[in-house]
């Protein structure tokens, strides 16, 4: 009982009280603050701003921020927390991290030898363990531009929700990132605050502030971040599978060494022969259900019946008849799917290979 | 155990009091504490999907509603498989719900077994044994300025991770008239049915959007992630929890009063009008009394007096104290009935004539056997003045001019089925004497005149009533929608000048009706004939029938013709043939919207519809109680839909061969919605749309319903005049 009152007090926000010289995360916020970096750019119109954020990344000033139209300028230009003002030119960027390596230019040599600009250690931040869900974090950016010159960032405070890959197919749409992300509890993603970081709450980067993405999956805005430590397989153009890195981006970048990924377009096809009839797709969602089963078809060798309502697709929800096609129309003929369907109250698992379409006889 | 963190909590708090601690010992031991509570809760915090089920799920354009195609979240509450979870989360009427729970391999199948309208609560089963009930906060320990948790598990697919977390805090006890919870965590589609939980991993309550002024399983989706959301106390979800197991749905308890005001919280409760047949007139409790106590507790004003109410239940009993007169009374075991939602509309039984600004209203026609028959009313008379007929011993409250059909209806959306009503009548032919007669009103009933007089119209549409029309009140909440606000009181004596009148809600105009005064010369330039066009915004095409003989102070029904498959829009020749005759003499336009896809229509249509019908009663002198859609197959499908979703626009509608897709949604006394529903004797879906008419009349809609000697063909010229007579009266009153 004692000790649950005492958590009542903490609640309430008491506990500062005692603590009258210091604020829990005063220093953390100072030291990280000196490593962000306002960016002005392209924007003003359509609701596109035109500011953001960036993260400091090397004493000369490489600044880590996000993929977007803002850096599409050659009129870049950045504000340090000092308050001193810099013109900054695109290094590289990798879609498919959706993140940018800019960098501020200093024409003056005896300048640019004094530079020395706080910084964050990003490998440093790669080698450590990923954050957990539940995890105190504190997000820094600029968003709406409440900050100019030397004002600092504005920081918020939330936890870690969670830790998920947010298909794009499923998910979010608009997003050219694919991998994992840190989802965040504070309102996070605002005009501007993409390219900021977020912290721990020692002050250790874990990840960079994305653009705003509705979420499919809620019909919500996300807050989120993608980790330092993002590591994304990806098909390229000429067939074969690049293992794009933050790391790679990030060692090889500054020196000017770094070849983005050579994105293949999103093809397709009609996909392998299962042989299902689904029900007439007659509204928004029509959901799945089996109507017939072609004779001699993979689907009919696998025992699928009509009246099934096909479920999960290789453990993926497929709550639609538009669902279910654009999953098989990326499968090829000879791959094996597995799917979940209802019969009547019971879930079963059919495993079939796909084959090739049957040719039309005259 | 479960104490092992409070104890190092209270270490590192102690030892940061005294100065030797640094800061981040407290956050990280806080950090840590609310983790392993999470941890604790995870294994009862399930994961629901669905199947099917509709995309949008109300509102419109910016506001529209959409559902998420992720899993939503729900809470084991007992060990044999009952899961609960927010009603939100079956918002769109999935076709099958499937649930995963944490440490087990496999999906199962879930059947949705009751709701708790209340509070917005769906139980669902699957089958299962050994699950884990998560304990509850109880309620009298619950403090504001606790650590409060809210867990979902949308975001990560893998239901043997921890679920996703929002930290915050409770905000307060007590919110939504008595029934949630409120918490500073981000609460949004992403852990509605999820449980908020304190730092022991003890649920505090479920997840749910809510939002005090407004009701239906969407209200309060707007505040998502806004630091303000709302959780159902676990222990009230327990404590209801074996009603729900029956399978029945929960519904509020109505004790079936208005109330006289609508200042919430300055005035006294006193009762305006008594439902006939609610728990209140059974128990005694009549109009003017003033509720001073219930179960006990003092109640000062209505917001109290909704507090006191808002939490109970279908079948809750309550005692209720009032002040009538000098003395107190005091009514003990009133048991609260259901929703008086099936309500029906109170009528006097007459069609009016049309487009009148002069004093009154002259009646067009009595419908037989209905209370304006009954009271010796006949066609031509003219009803000038309208009053209620006081309690006993009261003093008589005077009467109220009004000017034209609107106002008269404005007047009887206020008065509940079975009251009686004092009318002023001037009789056909018989000058400017006047008498008043008294009529009991009855339900709104079904029925097509058999002849409908014409004309049907006193050709002023366009000019202003003698009466001024009333601003609408704000609505009330509370015991809304299905009650209309109460009038306010009136004092003795006073003027019966409409500015001392009896304000009731307007009969929602559509929006292009109301805007600015049409202007004659305008409107008399209006095209005529059979016109294509197309929608510039949207690039979406319509065709538009108005008949030659258009006159812009005449109101017009509006036919929306919902295509079936296959036409997408050709068969525009077809129905201008079929329709031309009647639309002149019973003064209608037909307008015709193109599917996006020649396959048919998607729900999400109905924006471009509704836009073009609002459009179009801009432009021509449009009868906004005479608007209907009207569809065949799938047309008839989307007209059902249509009808539902665009309450404020759509008066009727008219199908063939179409099926009630999906449950009615709840009558409203100030949106009239009629149905006309024909079958084919050979359609193969006969017993479903049958049923169709079924669940409607369940409502208490008004619905005809009609078998014609056909498979799947538009309707045969019995029918459709009868179709015709149906439209012409549907502004009856």
């Amino acid at each position: 009982m004692i000790a649950r009152s005492l958590i009542v007090v903490m609640g309430l926000g008491l506990v500062p009280a005692l603590l009258p010289a210091q604020t829990p995360f005063q220093d953390t916020v100072t030291d990280v603050n000196r490593k962000m970096a306002k960016l002005y750019g392209s924007g003003g119109f359509r609701g596109l701003p035109a500011y953001g954020s960036g993260i400091i990344i090397s004493p000369k000033g490489h600044i880590l921020t996000s993929a977007n139209h803002l850096i599409d300028t050659p009129d870049l230009r950045v504000h340090l927390y000092d308050g001193s003002r810099y013109q900054a030119k695109v290094i590289v960027i990798e879609p498919v991290l959706d993140v940018a390596l800019v960098k501020i230019e200093v024409t003056d040599a005896d300048e640019y030898d004094r530079l020395d600009l706080p910084h964050f250690n990003v490998f440093e931040a790669m080698d450590a363990p990923p954050a957990q869900p539940g995890d105190w974090v504190l997000a820094f950016s600029n968003q709406f531009q409440i900050a100019v010159r030397e004002e600092p960032m504005s920081v918020q405070r939330g936890v870690i929700a969670a830790y998920a890959k947010l298909h794009g197919r499923r998910g979010i749409f608009d997003a050219s990132y694919t991998g994992d992300v840190y989802i965040v509890d504070a309102i996070t993603n605002n005009p501007g605050a993409a390219g900021g970081a977020l912290t721990t709450r020692t002050g250790r980067l874990l990840g960079v502030i994305g653009k705003e993405l509705r979420n499919t999956l809620s019909e919500t805005w996300l807050n989120y971040a993608i980790p330092i430590h993002a590591r994304v397989e990806t098909k390229q153009e000429d067939g074969t599978t690049r293992v794009v890195t933050m790391r790679e981006f990030l060692e090889k970048g500054p020196r000017g060494e770094y070849k983005p990924a050579n994105v293949r377009k999103k093809e397709r096809g009609i996909g392998g022969y299962h042989g299902i009839v689904l029900v007439p797709n007659v509204v928004d969602r029509t959901p799945p259900y089996v109507d017939a089963v072609r004779p001699d078809s993979p689907a009919q060798k696998a025992g699928l019946q009509p009246d099934d309502l096909i479920v999960y697709i290789d453990g993926e929800p497929v709550n639609s008849i538009a669902a279910f096609n654009e999953y098989i129309s990326k499968t090829n003929p000879g791959n094996e799917i597995v799917l979940e369907v209802r019969r009547g109250d019971r879930l079963i698992s059919i495993r079939m290979t796909l084959d090739e379409h049957p040719r039309k006889d005259k | 155990m479960t104490r092992r963190w409070s104890v190092a909590l209270c270490c590192a708090a102690w030892l940061t009091g005294v100065g030797v601690g640094r800061p981040q010992d407290v956050n990280e031991e806080t950090e840590k504490a609310i983790k392993q509570a999470v941890a604790r809760v995870s294994s009862s915090v399930v994961q629901i999907e669905t199947s099917g089920g509709t995309e949008l799920l109300g509102g419109s354009g910016p506001n529209a509603v959409i559902k998420g195609i992720g899993p939503t979240t729900g809470v084991v509450v007992s060990p044999d498989g009952y899961i609960i979870t927010s009603a939100f989360n079956f918002a769109n009427k999935p076709s099958a719900v499937f649930v995963a729970i944490p440490g087990e391999t496999e999906r199962r199948v879930a059947k949705i077994v009751a709701n708790d309208l209340t509070r917005m609560l769906t139980l669902i089963k699957v089958e299962a044994t050994g699950l884990k009930v998560p304990p509850a906060v109880p309620k009298n320990e619950i403090r504001i300025g606790q650590w409060a948790v809210a867990l979902g598990r949308t975001v990560d697919p893998n239901v043997n991770h921890p679920p996703s977390a929002s930290v915050g805090i409770i905000s307060a006890l007590n919110r939504i008239w008595g029934k949630a919870l409120q918490t500073d965590a981000k609460v949004s589609p992403a852990n509605y049915g999820g449980p908020l939980i304190d730092v022991e991993g003890r649920v505090f309550g479920i997840l749910i959007p809510a939002n005090p002024f407004a009701e239906g399983d969407t209200a309060g989706v707007e505040w998502y992630d806004s630091g303000i959301g709302f959780a159902i106390p676990f222990e009230d979800v327990l404590a209801v929890l074996p009603r729900l197991k029956e399978g029945k749905d929960l519904r509020k308890g109505v004790l079936g009063i208005t109330a006289a005001s609508r200042d919430l919280y300055s005035t006294a409760a006193k009762v305006n009008t008594v439902a006939p047949e609610s728990a209140a007139a059974k128990a005694g409790i009549q109009p003017g009394d003033e509720i001073i106590e219930i179960d006990g507790k003092v109640t000062r004003n209505q917001a109290q007096v909704q507090h006191a109410l808002g939490p109970k239940y279908e079948g809750d009993v309550v005692s209720i104290k009032v002040r009538r007169g000098m003395e107190e009374k005091l009514f003990e075991n009133i048991v609260l009935t259901g929703p008086l939602s099936a309500q029906s509309i109170a009528w006097l039984g007459v069609l009016p004539k049309r487009d009148d600004p002069e004093l009154g209203m002259e009646i067009r026609y009595v419908f037989p056997g209905s209370p304006a028959d009954e009271a010796g009313l006949k066609a031509g008379d003219r009803i000038m003045q309208v009053g209620t007929v006081a309690a006993p011993g009261a003093k008589e409250p005077p009467l109220v001019p009004f000017s034209g059909r609107d106002q008269l209806m404005q007047f009887l959306a206020t008065q509940p089925s079975g009251v009686s009503l004092r009318l002023q009548v001037r009789r056909k032919d018989q000058g400017e004497k006047t008498e008043t007669v008294t009529v009991r009103l009855k339900d709104l009933a079904s029925t097509i005149p058999p002849e409908v007089p014409l004309p049907s119209s006193a050709g002023k549409a366009l000019e202003r009533p003698k009466v001024p029309p009333r601003p609408m009140p704000p609505p009330m909440p509370g015991e809304s929608p299905p009650q209309p606000p109460g009038a306010p009181p009136r004092q003795p004596g006073e003027s019966p000048q409409p500015r001392g009148g009896r304000p009731g809600p307007m009969p929602p105009i559509a929006p292009g009706a109301e805007s600015s005064p049409p202007n004659l010369a305008e409107r008399n330039k209006a095209e005529k004939g059979l016109l294509r066009r197309t929608n510039e915004a949207r690039d979406k095409e319509y065709w538009l029938f108005v008949p030659e003989n258009y006159d812009p102070q005449v109101s017009h029904g509006l036919i929306i013709w919902l295509h079936g498959r296959g036409p997408g829009g050709r068969d525009a020749d077809d129905l201008r043939d079929i329709w031309e005759n009647y639309c002149e003499k019973h003064h209608l336009i037909l307008l015709g919207p193109k599917s996006e896809n020649e396959s048919g229509w998607v729900a999400s249509e109905s924006e471009f519809i509704a836009e073009t019908a609002r459009a179009i009663m801009r432009e021509y002198t449009i009868d906004p109680q005479r608007v209907i859609a009207h569809g065949m197959g799938l047309g008839g499908q989307m007209a059902f839909y249509l009808g539902f979703h665009s309450r404020d626009l759509i008066r009727g509608v008219a199908t063939t061969s179409a099926v009630l897709a999906t449950q009615p949604k709840d009558p409203l006394p100030n949106q009239r919605l009629a149905f006309f529903i024909v079958a084919g004797t050979k359609d193969p879906n006969r017993m479903d749309i049958a049923r169709s008419e079924k669940s409607l009349q369940e409502k208490r809609y008004p619905v005809e319903f009609r078998e014609i000697e056909m498979g799947r063909q538009y309707l045969d010229a019995k029918t459709l005049a009868e179709l015709v007579r149906w439209i012409d009266s549907l502004d009856r009153l």
